[in-house]
């Protein structure tokens, strides 16, 4: 043994060792503290390699309470040594002697049978190679088909040692998902999701095939520029080569979002013109929005009525010739055919003026489908367009460790959780039919205390999120969700992540019932995390572990908006301009805005809509096609006034 | 191997025994009348603590323990069973004690005479030493007991003195040595200039009338004038003075009365006072829950527990009412 022993277990009738807890002392300047990983050594023959056939037992446990003490029989003698003068008591010449003790939970026994109390033994700081054995790091990282992944260093005692989830349980299929939670701004969540997805793409194994993260960003720039290197320092460049992760930014980062209200201008951050480039536009169309009509739906409009109504539009009149019954033929593609067809059936129920019924349907479903489809294309103008045409993220083409973010940082809720449903629904459907062009999915998904609550009305996307924590992991569809208050997120969604983070928490939310496990020292611990430090459990460590993770090397979405501010709205020519140049590097801006010049507003948005579907070769030719040619408007006649045959009389009658 | 020898002596034919005796825990002071002379003025006088205290850059504490107990008979001879220990714990800088010298003994206390050859035997293989009880005739127990006390006392004192000396002989310049006890039974402890002995039992009457009610009627942070005991056989000369650590009013007469002693030099006159008041300063933290806080300090209340909690378990006095204990 080489290095000292720090402590050495003491068991009495009121704090007996047992199989799971044992106690030990210090000196009272000592290098351990709560987290602290140890290794009890019975005094057989050492090492746990040596201990083999040896007899000998070694135990490992990760401190989790602390308790100081002295030899004053009661305070009141130390007021009385002292005279009453608080002065006085440290001009003592001797200082009272003193314990540090140390409760510590067992991580790992070696041998594991036959389990027993914790011998009364030397306590030893961990060793690399002791953090490995404790958290059973060596049942994945050792093999023909490691599946370790990085996820933070374990510091305490000057020592840095790497911690590794295992894949397996990490991203499925034995377990998966990862839920993060933490105060806002101090734990740090989207920090360490970033770092955790950096540090996965550089991990995966081969062997499990390949891998791609869907992340949504809910709220200001956070997820703006995982493709820009951000500041490191020193100390973030030692820990990432002590991690073995490559300290870059994201290689394969492809940004969606929504058009705002105009219906051109891009509704991100991202919108610095060195990098709006980068960023497609998401478009859905009626065809899109109906699959997912019980989005939008509260929970009073779900009846069957409704949903039978919304099922005969999505089979029987969505993209086919359909009769409306009072000799109107329809094909409905869009919104705004869809609301002809409505004011069709209106007007035939009216004009023949008996009977509230169509094709079976009440007037009165017909017209609350119609209210709520027409009020998604409303309010989420720019994710929802009247003609029909869609841009959509590329389903069945992601590739390899690649990012896909959705800003919807400033879409209306209800379009959020639109798009949300949506994007999950295909990202599950087409993992079920293995066509995604990867086998696994990280789904980032923050504020989970707004998408899945605990309390609250079941919602289709809290459905939605208790699908993927249930089933997610056999399809490798893996949620890594964040939230601020754990204890009030759905209990299903928080219990099924196989490895839990917590960053720095709230007292109050340290005081629920889900924190009873954790030891006051634990709990004061997590108060007052500093950044870059949080709290694991993974299904290998039958203990909670303190790790640190370096800063992830992208720019943060604070410091990008600075470096990249946002391009203010452009005018409506401008903007086809720049889709136009973004679709064809070769397409002329002036040529464009000539040829956008006195057009219809919605006639440029269609044909950029058809544009951008086709992705022709000759972008502004395709363009020009699509506009067709410019019909000038007559201009009014002049309206003369037409004489009365007679004049009107000056009678009065 | 300590409770090695007591089996060994079991199975050759001893009867089993477990009697702690009163008297085991400690020395007890004897009591007796003898005299003193005053050295700083003409009369022993009173005289306060006011001035600074010593500040010796680092101070050594010595106390020693002794446990005794019969652990069987051979017939009606007793078989004792007896461990002494001595520690000297150094306070520097940082306040805090660390041991520098230690020493135990174990051993046998027996009318060797009076045992069987067997039993005889089997003591002398299993290895501990035997002193042997050979002026107390054949009898009763007790006075064979009562001899087991002396000898104890003269192994501990043996080992203090052993400690001591040793660490005298090293004491840096600024360094002082203070013992739980009398110096006065060695003579390089009590001609050393830095070492001083606190005596808490007040046994030895060495004043009577005036001087005798000034002496133990000595107010609280104050001290007598330096004396010089009356010299008794095979002590050596010292000075010494007494010095109360707490007020007695209200508690006992004796309450926070300790005795110092220190080498007989006229040096030691000067330093009366400081080293007075710097025993005084020493009375914090409390050294409770000892019953003897009032008098005893708390560095050689940390021997005290250092040397107690590396004894032999089976040494240390019962709590436990001494009831038969039940066949198993």
């Amino acid at each position: 043994m080489t290095t000292p022993p720090i402590g050495r277990v003491v068991a009495t009738e009121l704090k007996p060792a047992t199989p799971h807890q044992f106690h030990f002392w210090t000196a009272t300047e000592t290098s351990v503290g709560i987290g602290a990983i140890v290794r009890v050594d019975d005094g057989g023959k050492g090492t746990l390699k040596d201990n083999e056939g040896e007899g000998g037992r070694v135990v490992y446990g990760v401190v989790t309470d602390a308790f100081a003490y002295s030899d004053l029989a009661t305070p009141l003698h130390d007021v009385v040594g002292a005279e009453g003068d608080p002065e006085r008591a440290s001009d003592a010449p001797t200082a009272r002697q003193e314990i540090r003790l140390w409760t510590a939970a067992v991580l790992r026994q070696i041998p594991e049978e036959p389990l027993q109390p914790v011998p009364i033994g030397r306590v030893f700081v961990a060793t690399d190679a002791d953090v490995a054995q404790a958290l059973r790091m060596d049942a994945y990282l050792g093999g023909a088909h490691p599946t370790g992944i990085p996820i933070g260093l374990y510091t305490s005692g000057g020592l840095e040692s790497p911690v590794y989830v295992d894949a397996d349980f990490l991203l499925g299929p034995e377990a998966a998902h990862l839920n993060i939670s933490g105060i806002s701004g101090l734990a740090t969540k989207t920090s360490a999701v970033e770092f955790f997805l950096s540090s996965i793409f550089q991990h995966y194994p081969a062997h499990k095939g390949r891998i791609a993260a869907v992340c949504f960003n809910v709220k200001g720039p956070d997820l703006c520029f995982l493709d820009r290197a951000g500041p490191l320092g020193e100390e973030d460049r030692r820990r990432y080569e002590r991690l073995g992760v490559s300290p870059e930014p994201f290689a394969k980062v492809r940004y969606y979002t929504p058009f705002k209200s105009d219906g051109v201008n891009l509704n991100t951050l991202r919108t610095h013109p060195d990098l709006v480039g980068d960023v497609e536009p998401l478009v859905w169309g009626l065809k899109e929005v109906l699959d997912y009509a019980e989005v939008l739906l509260n929970k009073d409009d779900i009846d069957a009525k409704a949903d039978a109504f919304i099922d005969f539009l999505g089979d029987r009149v969505l993209g086919r010739d359909f009769d409306d019954g009072y000799g109107g033929r329809h094909r409905v593609e869009s919104f705004a055919d869809l609301d002809r067809l409505f004011r069709a059936i209106f007007d035939g129920l009216e004009a023949i003026g008996k009977g509230d019924m169509w094709r079976t349907h009440h007037i009165a479903t017909i017209r609350k489908v119609r209210n709520r489809l027409s009020n998604i294309s409303t309010r989420c103008k720019g994710l929802v367009t009247d003609d029909g045409a869609a841009s959509d993220l590329p389903w069945g083409a992601f590739e390899d460790r690649s990012v896909t973010v959705v800003d919807l940082a400033n879409v209306d809720p209800l379009g959020q959780d639109l798009v949300f449903a949506r994007v999950v629904s295909k990202l599950r459907e087409h993992l079920e039919r293995r066509d995604l062009g990867v086998d696994a999915v990280v789904v980032f998904v923050d504020e989970l205390n707004k998408y899945a609550p605990a309390d609250g009305p079941d919602s289709y996307v809290k459905k939605m999120l208790l699908d993927i924590s249930e089933r997610g992991r056999y399809l490798g569809l893996v949620l890594f969700g964040a939230e601020q208050f754990r204890s009030q997120v759905h209990r299903r969604v928080v219990g099924n992540a196989g490895t839990q983070v917590f960053g720095r928490m709230d007292m109050d939310e340290l005081a629920t019932p889900g924190y009873q496990v954790l030891s006051p020292a634990t709990k004061i611990k997590l108060a007052t995390l500093p950044i870059g430090e949080l709290m694991i459990r993974h299904p290998h460590f039958t203990q909670p572990i303190f790790v640190r993770f370096p800063r992830p090397a992208v720019l943060r979405g604070r410091d990008g908006v600075e470096q990249y501010p946002p391009g203010a709205d452009l005018p409506f020519e401008d903007a086809i301009v720049r889709q136009m140049v973004r679709i064809d590097r070769k397409a002329k801006p002036n040529q464009v805005k000539d040829l956008v010049a006195g057009r219809d507003e919605e006639d440029v948005r269609r044909a950029l809509a058809g544009v951008r579907r086709e992705r022709p070769a000759d972008a502004v030719a395709h363009f020009r096609k699509l506009l067709g040619s410019k019909v000038s408007a007559d201009a009014p006649r002049e309206r003369r006034s037409v004489p009365p045959l007679n004049p009107i009389s000056e009678e009065p009658y | 191997m300590v409770a090695d020898w007591v089996a060994a002596l079991v199975a050759a034919g001893a009867v089993p025994a477990s009697m702690v005796p009163d008297a085991s825990a400690g020395r007890t002071d004897a009591t007796e009348v003898t005299g003193a002379d005053v050295i700083e003025g003409d009369t022993l006088a009173v005289h306060p603590l006011d001035g600074a205290p010593l500040a010796p850059s680092a101070v050594t504490f010595l106390d020693g323990i002794q446990r005794w107990s019969v652990v069987g008979y051979d017939g009606v001879t007793p078989i004792v069973r007896a461990y002494v220990a001595a520690a000297a714990r150094r306070r520097g800088a940082r306040r805090q004690l660390e041991t520098v010298d230690e020493a135990a003994e174990e051993c046998a206390i027996t009318a060797v005479r009076s045992l069987r050859p067997e039993v005889l035997a089997a003591l002398q293989r299993a290895g501990p030493r035997v002193i042997d009880l050979d002026d107390v005739a054949p009898g009763q127990p007790g006075r064979a007991l009562a001899a087991a006390q002396v000898k104890v006392d003269r192994m501990r004192e043996a080992v203090e003195h052993a400690v001591a000396e040793r660490i005298g002989a090293r004491l840096g310049a600024d360094e002082w040595l203070v013992i739980d006890g009398i110096i006065s039974d060695s003579e390089t402890l009590a001609r050393h200039p830095r070492v001083v002995g606190v005596v808490k039992s007040h046994g030895a009457q060495y004043f009577s009338g005036a001087e005798l009610e000034r002496a133990l009627t000595l107010p609280h942070r104050h001290r007598t004038s330096v004396f010089r005991p009356t010299t008794r056989h095979g002590q050596h000369p010292v000075y010494s003075w007494y010095v109360r650590l707490w007020p007695w009013e209200g508690n006992d007469l004796l309450y926070g009365l300790v005795r110092v002693e220190a080498r007989a030099d006229a040096a030691t006159l000067g330093v009366a006072g400081p080293l007075g008041a710097w025993l005084h300063a020493e009375r914090a933290p409390l050294s409770t829950p000892d019953a003897r806080f009032d008098r005893l300090l708390y560095p050689i209340h940390l021997v005290e527990e250092y040397l107690k909690a590396r004894a032999p378990r089976g040494q240390m006095p019962g709590r436990a009412a001494r009831l038969p204990r039940t066949a198993s």
